[in-house]
């Protein structure tokens, strides 16, 4: 087998460490909504935009080794699909993870849009198809279907996706697509199909992602937890005759010495407002599955960062350093590849990691993390790149 | 404003001189070997046809248009990804990027605007089509009704203009909804990208007089021009707006009026098109050379000199947008970049006449 490893691409910003939130690199960064310079010159127009930092980034990580990166979206970022094809020309091996919504497209452009991409980039584009919160959050960005409806739009965008791919012509009746018809043009009909990354954790999301993706991918969670998800997901995939792979997405900080690595998150910890950490704990009211089940096993009170060691090496706190999922792999170069081997063998094949500031630390985990992970069977199991 | 000048990304195939039939240049993945057994292609599979569009968009930037329009053809490359590629290594050409409001959510439209805007200086402009007839619409997935075409455009452009400049912002259509949306931080304050719409009907004019920044106009005669747009501008004075006027209109621009015709009727005898040459097969206006190859619905022909005059008769109409093309695309990006632009700049604008 081979472990396919990513790196991401900080849309919503970069501090330039785990730390502090200050200073940081980006035009913003949640809570400040000052605008700075991208470029470090100071506060005149330099001509550079976010996305020269984001070229960096996407740079570094293919030059260290990485597979490619997810390229998040939020309301408050830049938008994945734009990302890719700009750096399209300035990248060589990078593989662009590209989060979206079946509801933000309709699923023929969708199909076009990929297959150009492919041809710009040589076959770069992937897919990690999320299917959103529901509620009121999805009519922010103009979508009103409801939360189990929306997983059977999922199956249905991507059997049309599929459907047309191959130059058709196809047709379709669904409750949520229709086409008569449709097909790519050669020569985007001739692209291969992207790797699908599936996100979601309830049944709903399950019995959809056993359907069509490549990689189940899920956030950290105890590691018991995590198994019995996985082996969840492989035995509903199996009844349909499919197979389908885990991926995990999660933060980490590597240094030299444990020491040195639990030393940044004692400092970033520690800089945290009283109410800042009150709050984290709460449940805030959102739909997802996933976020609750980040949450789940926090101590009713947190006093010191040791609160929030989940279990060795692993910190559950990163959403208070910096938004996004929470729990990460906190140790020492082999520590962190430790815990990565460990993972492989309760059923991830691939992982998206990040950790901040992500051009630095691109470098860093690539060469010393990365050559350390052994996987399953204990010899170097990264897949090539390119 | 100042006279805009756009070229046109050929997306799905161009013609080379002397040849009408489309080709990709750069394209490798087919098995087809150009060269003879033993003569070497260091080119391999590196290539395709995205580097040859990178290097017209350059063309366009370089010989001086100020845009640069990447049509919607079903047969080619998707608009968005394509500006996107040619994004980078462009600096001053505004992206025109040609789509149907069948895309998908509004906002989600709206906010990957932001990021192209965040990422070119501003540089992003829209071009939104109708999607064609109804059997067309149905193959892109899109069941709407005709009578439904125009509406949501609208729609689209209200909903994309409001999350780019309010927020909160909230909306309830036939075809786009929206609650407490509007974008924030750094995706807030960006260009809301210029509106293109296009079509002849009374109801198409009355859309771009609500909503359009420029309204293109299928080549034809000056006066008919002429007559479109003092209908455009009645209309767009009713919603208290200005709109400008745009043509798209196809050139075959030679030294001489000679080879210029010898030029047209081979292109017209390759392509085996149905079109009206004028009565003199001179040069002029040339109805449907090459619909089908650039979707213009006519083509200037004749010298320098005669071309340059027809454009600036098509100025004095009313027209402060001309979307050109001509095969092929990169070599022509030169030739008229050259030989017309600066003297129909310098005829048209006081600036440029200082200047020159």
């Amino acid at each position: 087998m081979t472990i396919d490893v990513f790196w991401r691409i900080p849309t919503h910003g970069e501090p330039s460490s785990h730390r502090a939130r200050t200073p940081h690199r980006g035009d913003w960064f949640p809570g400040d909504d000052s605008r700075r310079k991208p470029g470090l010159a100071g506060s005149g127009d330099d001509g550079f935009g976010y996305i020269d930092y984001l070229a960096e980034i996407a740079h570094a990580a293919e030059i260290a080794g990485f597979q490619g990166g997810l390229i998040p979206s939020f309301p408050m970022t830049d938008e994945p699909w734009v990302i890719s094809s700009v750096l399209a020309r300035e990248t060589t091996t990078f593989r662009f993870m590209i989060p979206f919504q079946p509801g933000f497209l309709n699923p023929l452009v969708a199909a076009r849009m990929t297959a150009s991409l492919q041809r710009a980039t040589g076959g770069r584009a992937l897919y990690n198809v999320i299917t959103g919160a529901g509620g009121p959050e999805q009519l922010w960005w103009g979508d009103n279907v409801m939360h189990d409806d929306r997983y059977g739009r999922t199956t249905e965008f991507l059997d049309v996706l599929r459907g047309v791919w191959q130059g058709g012509p196809f047709s379709y009746q669904g409750r949520f697509y229709q086409v008569e018809d449709g097909g790519l043009p050669d020569p985007l009909s001739r692209e291969d199909f992207p790797e699908i990354y599936f996100s979601g954790s309830s049944d709903a999301a399950l019995a959809s992602a056993s359907k069509h993706a490549d990689y189940y991918l899920s956030w950290l969670e105890p590691f018991d937890k995590l198994k019995a998800k996985f082996d969840r997901v492989k035995e509903r995939t199996a009844q349909l005759g499919r197979k389908i792979k885990c991926a995990v997405r999660v933060d980490i900080v590597a240094r030299p010495t444990e020491e040195e690595a639990w030393e940044e998150i004692r400092r970033g910890f520690d800089g945290l407002g009283r109410e800042v950490i009150e709050r984290f704990g709460r449940p805030n009211g959102s739909e997802s599955v996933g976020a609750a089940r980040q949450r789940a096993g926090l101590p009713a009170s947190i006093d010191s960062y040791r609160d929030l060691i989940i279990e060795p090496n692993v910190w559950s706190g990163f959403a208070l350093l910096r938004g996004g999922q929470t729990n990460g792999i906190v140790g020492n170069y082999e520590q962190v590849a430790e815990r990565l081997d460990q993972l492989v063998q309760l059923g991830a094949d691939a992982f998206i990691l990040a950790s901040t500031p992500h051009l630095e630390e691109a470098y860093r985990v690539g060469e010393e993390v990365l050559p350390l992970i052994r996987g399953s069977t204990g010899a170097p199991a990264l897949r090539a790149v390119g | 404003m100042t006279t805009e000048f756009v070229w046109q990304l050929p997306v799905s195939g161009d013609g080379r001189y002397g040849e009408a039939a489309r080709t990709r240049r750069g394209e490798r993945a087919g098995p087809a070997h150009p060269y003879s057994p033993g003569v070497t292609d260091p080119r391999g599979q590196r290539f395709n046809f995205f580097d040859h569009l990178h290097q017209v968009a350059r063309a366009a930037d370089l010989a001086g248009f100020d845009g640069i329009r990447i049509p919607e053809d079903p047969f080619g490359d998707e608009p968005w990804i394509v500006a996107g590629y040619v994004a980078r290594g462009t600096r001053r050409l505004r992206l025109i990027t040609e789509f149907a409001a069948s895309r998908g959510s509004a906002v989600y439209a709206a906010k990957n605007a932001a990021s192209f805007q965040r990422f070119t200086a501003g540089r992003f402009a829209w071009q939104i089509h109708s999607g064609g007839t109804a059997a067309a619409r149905r193959v892109l997935g899109d069941f709407a009704g005709d009578e439904a075409v125009l509406p949501r455009i609208e729609e689209f452009v209200t909903v994309a203009r409001g999350v780019l400049t309010e927020a909160p912002y909230s909306f309830k259509g036939e075809h786009f909804e929206v609650l407490d949306g509007g974008f924030r931080g750094a995706l807030s304050g960006q260009l809301v990208p210029p509106v293109y719409l296009s079509g002849a009907s009374e109801a198409a004019l009355r859309l771009s007089a609500r909503v359009a920044d420029v309204h293109v106009f299928d080549a034809a005669s000056p006066p008919e021009i002429r007559a479109a747009i003092t209908r455009l501008r009645a209309l767009a004075r009713e919603s208290g707006r200005s709109v400008v006027a745009g043509l798209r209109i196809d050139l075959v621009a030679r030294e001489t009026e000679a080879e210029a015709i010898r030029d047209a009727h081979r292109y017209r005898e390759q392509a085996g098109q149905e079109t009206e040459a004028p009565a003199s097969t001179g040069a002029g206006l040339w109805q449907g050379l090459n619909r089908r190859g650039t979707g213009a619905a006519a083509t200037l022909v004749g010298s320098y000199q005669q071309v340059t005059e027809a454009l600036v008769d098509y100025s004095g109409a009313g027209v402060d947008s001309f979307l050109l093309s001509a095969v092929p695309h990169l070599e022509e990006a030169y030739r008229i970049g050259e030989h017309l632009l600066p003297a129909v700049r310098s005829r048209i604008d006081p600036e440029h006449r200082r200047v020159a």
